[in-house]
Order: C-alpha cells, then structure tokens, then sequence
C-alpha cells in the first residue's frame, strides 16, 4: 500500500518511469534488507521508507551515469526534461491535488514541493527561489502546518 | 519551554521528517525528541501529514512492477526475519549474490552446456552425414561400371544372338534346298587367269533368287581397290548381278545377289571397287553353265 506513495516521490525526482519502477524495486530491497535498522520510536515507518526512496533517487539523480543518460537523450525528450527541471510549481490537475491546493498557498506550495518531491536541499531551494534560508525554512513549516490543519 | 518551542517553531523538524538535515542535526533531533515529549508530538505530527501528503501524491503503477517486487522480496521471506544488525547488510548482499547464483549463472550455463551439446550433436551428425555421403557415391560409382560393363555384355550378346539367328535362317536355306526342285546350285570353275579358283552360286529359278556361297569359295582375297563381279548370261549377253567380296571371316554364309529371271550360265569377273557397267572378259577369274 506504501508503494504508489513512495513512487509518487521517487517518479517526482526522476521522471524517467523506466528509472523510476527500477528505483522503487532497489527502494523495497533496502527496505526489506535493512529492516532492522527501523527503529519505531524515533518515528513512523512511511517516513523512514520515503527517505530511503527520496535517498536513492537523489543519489541517482546526482550520479555520473544518470546524468550521462540524459545528455544521450534525443531533443525532443532533452526539451521536456529541461522544461521538467525548470518546472517550479507543481501540475495540480495531474496530482488529482486541485482541493489540497488551494489550501496552500502558492508561495508556500513551491517551497514544499521543490524539497518533498523533487528532492531539493533547503538551501538548494533558497538559491534557486533567490529567498533567504531562513524564509526557506518559515515557508516550508507554514506549508506543513497547512497540511497538519488539513488532515487532522 | 521557551527554548523547546523555539527550536520546534525554527522549522527543523518539518526538515528531519523530510529528510534535508545534517547528520550532526539529525542527532540533535532525536536527542531532544527522547528528552522531551512536546518534539516528539510534534515530530510525529508532521510525519503523520507527511505521509498523508504522499499518499495524496501516489502514483499508482502497473501490477506488473508490484508482481516484479513480489518476486524480488518473497524468496527472502523464507530466510530469517530477524536480521542480526551486525551482519544485516553483508548476509543480505550475500544472499543477494547466492540468489544470482542459483538463478541467473547456473541458469546460463546450463544453456550453455545445452548448446554445446547440440553444437557437438550437429558436428558429430555432419560428419557421419559426409562419411555416408562419400560411401554411396562410390557405391554410386562401382554400380555405373557395372551397369556399364553388363550393358556392354548384354550387347555383345545380343549381337552374337542375331548373328546367330541370321547364320541359321541362311543354314536353313542351304537345308531347304535340296527339297525344293527350283533351286540350282551352279558350280563355278576357275578360268584361264586362275585356274584354282571355284565358287558355287544358288538360283532359285521361279523366286529369281541368286545368292553367293561365301564357305565354298575359292578365290583369292580381293584388295582394297578391286571387288569381285557377278555376271548372268542371258542369251549371250552379260547382266551385272552385283559385287561381292571374298573375305575369310565373312559374316554371312550366303550373300544375297540381285534377281535374275533366266540364265545360261554365271561369271565372275574382277573389277574395281564398286562394279563395272560392262565386264572385263580379261579378268574373269570363274564361270560356271546352268545346267537344268
């Protein structure tokens, strides 16, 4: 059941679907594999598995032959992963999120997103907004209260 | 209490939960989560959106990938669940590997092995073929001459047959006639010119028939050039009957001449190849009278 929540992410990072179902497969064998490192006090178990998944699609993102893959890539493709990195905010009619939105502001949506799903650093995502690391920071814990009002 | 609500309001919880934290951070947190319950809330609140927020964002696959990381997971169910945290990694890496043992290498060079066999059966198998080949084709070889050779008998036989056949209708001819009252056998003495030499011609009177007697001819072996000439004379005047030679293996006993209806008496004559129109009364070399 945790699987199309962990692909969502993983599917954010990389846009790759091939990319993807591989990771979201490594993603369970190092779940599975280091299951006894899960230590259920110091949180929940979707949070611990996510950053597995988040972890190793960034780590894939970064490394030398994923990024050499995607020069390989033909123009047309090239084009859509650019305007795919550029993209900032979020596709809410794909995402089915169109509700959720318009909960969040939109301010605080890009922050949220840009470090959630599409596996920024904080500070990546000050630079690329021009905001300062502290306004990084409100935005991203205004975006999660949001949501904390939201489902509770 | 103030400084606690500092630190949660500073936002670096909603960081540890996602993730985008020091590891020196990190500890931190989890520090001040086991010291102090209010973090901890606060920590499993924001999980808890989180992962509501994610499940939001699901995208579901296709069941293939599912049934694809089933596959993946369920062999190692079997092993131990408990795993000793010491050797979680490298037993599981392990297993990892011993699973590509058992399933992908053993796997490949079993068809490897299958290849080889039939590599191996098809060389054997082109061999025997090529070995069998070449036998039949000299099988093939020793039939043709023998074919040959019994074709060659078969026709020298056949030959020798119809030889045989001809000789005895002419030795049947020779043994009617002395039943049948027209045929004449006409005695030739030599002449002037050679006065050894003799033949007999037979001359069937009412079938016209004149025929030469090659085994009782006397007459010296004509040349290349030269033939013997049968004469009829009728009536004083000589009628051609047609050329003849005198060979010791010849293969006919009678030779047939030309017909002749009536004749006093028979004349051999010696002229060049082929016949003359008129013969050389210098070269008759035998004559014989009908006598009736």
């Amino acid at each position: 059941m945790y699987s199309a929540a962990l692909f969502g992410v993983i599917s954010r990072i990389i846009p790759n679907t091939e990319v993807a179902e591989d990771l979201l497969q490594e993603t369970f064998i190092k779940i599975w594999n280091s299951g006894a490192y899960y230590d259920s006090s110091k949180g929940r178990l979707f949070t611990w598995m996510m950053n597995i998944a988040r972890n190793l699609s960034i780590d894939k993102l970064r490394s030398k032959d994923f990024k050499n893959s995607n020069k390989n890539q033909d123009i047309e493709n090239n084009v859509d992963f650019i305007d795919a990195q550029r993209e900032v905010t979020f596709n809410a009619d794909t995402l089915g999120l169109k509700e959720m939105v318009v909960a969040l502001k939109p301010e605080y949506n890009d922050v949220l997103n840009m470090v959630y799903f599409r596996g920024y650093t904080h500070a990546e995502a000050a630079e690329e907004l021009n905001l300062p690391l502290g306004t990084v920071k409100t935005r991203i814990r205004m975006a999660i209260l949001e949501l904390r009002k939201h489902f509770n | 209490m103030e400084e606690e609500q500092e630190f949660i309001q500073s936002g670096i919880l909603e960081l540890y939960v996602i993730g985008d934290v020091t590891p020196d951070e990190k500890k931190l947190v989890e520090e001040r989560a086991v010291k102090n319950p209010a973090v901890k809330a606060e920590i499993s609140a924001i999980e808890y959106a989180m992962e509501k927020y994610a499940s939001l964002n699901a995208v579901h696959r296709a069941d293939e990938l599912q049934l694809k990381i089933m596959d993946t997971i369920l062999p190692e169910d079997e092993k131990s669940t408990v795993i000793d945290p010491t050797i979680a990694v490298n037993p599981t890496m392990n297993t990892i590997a011993a699973n590509h043992m058992v399933t992908g290498i053993p796997d490949q060079s079993a068809k490897i092995k299958k290849l080889y066999f039939a590599l191996a059966a098809c060389v054997a198998l082109l061999i025997i073929s090529t070995a069998a080949l070449y036998s039949a084709h000299n099988d093939l070889g020793n039939a043709k001459e023998q074919i040959f050779a019994l074709s060659q008998d078969k026709e020298k036989y056949a030959q020798n047959a119809s030889y045989m056949t001809q000789q005895n209708e002419e030795l049947q001819t020779m043994a009617d006639m002395p039943s049948d009252p027209d045929w004449k056998t006409i005695k030739l003495a030599g002449t002037k010119m050679d006065p050894k030499a003799k033949m007999v011609v037979y001359w069937h009177t009412s079938g016209q028939h004149v025929m030469v007697d090659t085994k009782k001819m006397g007459l010296p072996a004509n040349d290349e050039l030269h033939q013997y000439q049968l004469w009829a004379l009728v009536n004083g005047k000589p009628v051609d009957l047609g050329v003849f030679d005198a060979k010791a293996d010849s293969a006919h006993i009678l030779v047939k001449m030309k017909e002749i209806a009536g004749a006093q008496a028979f004349a051999v004559t010696l002229e060049k190849r082929g016949g003359a129109i008129n013969p050389t009364m210098e070269q008759m070399i035998a004559m014989g009278a009908v006598t009736i």
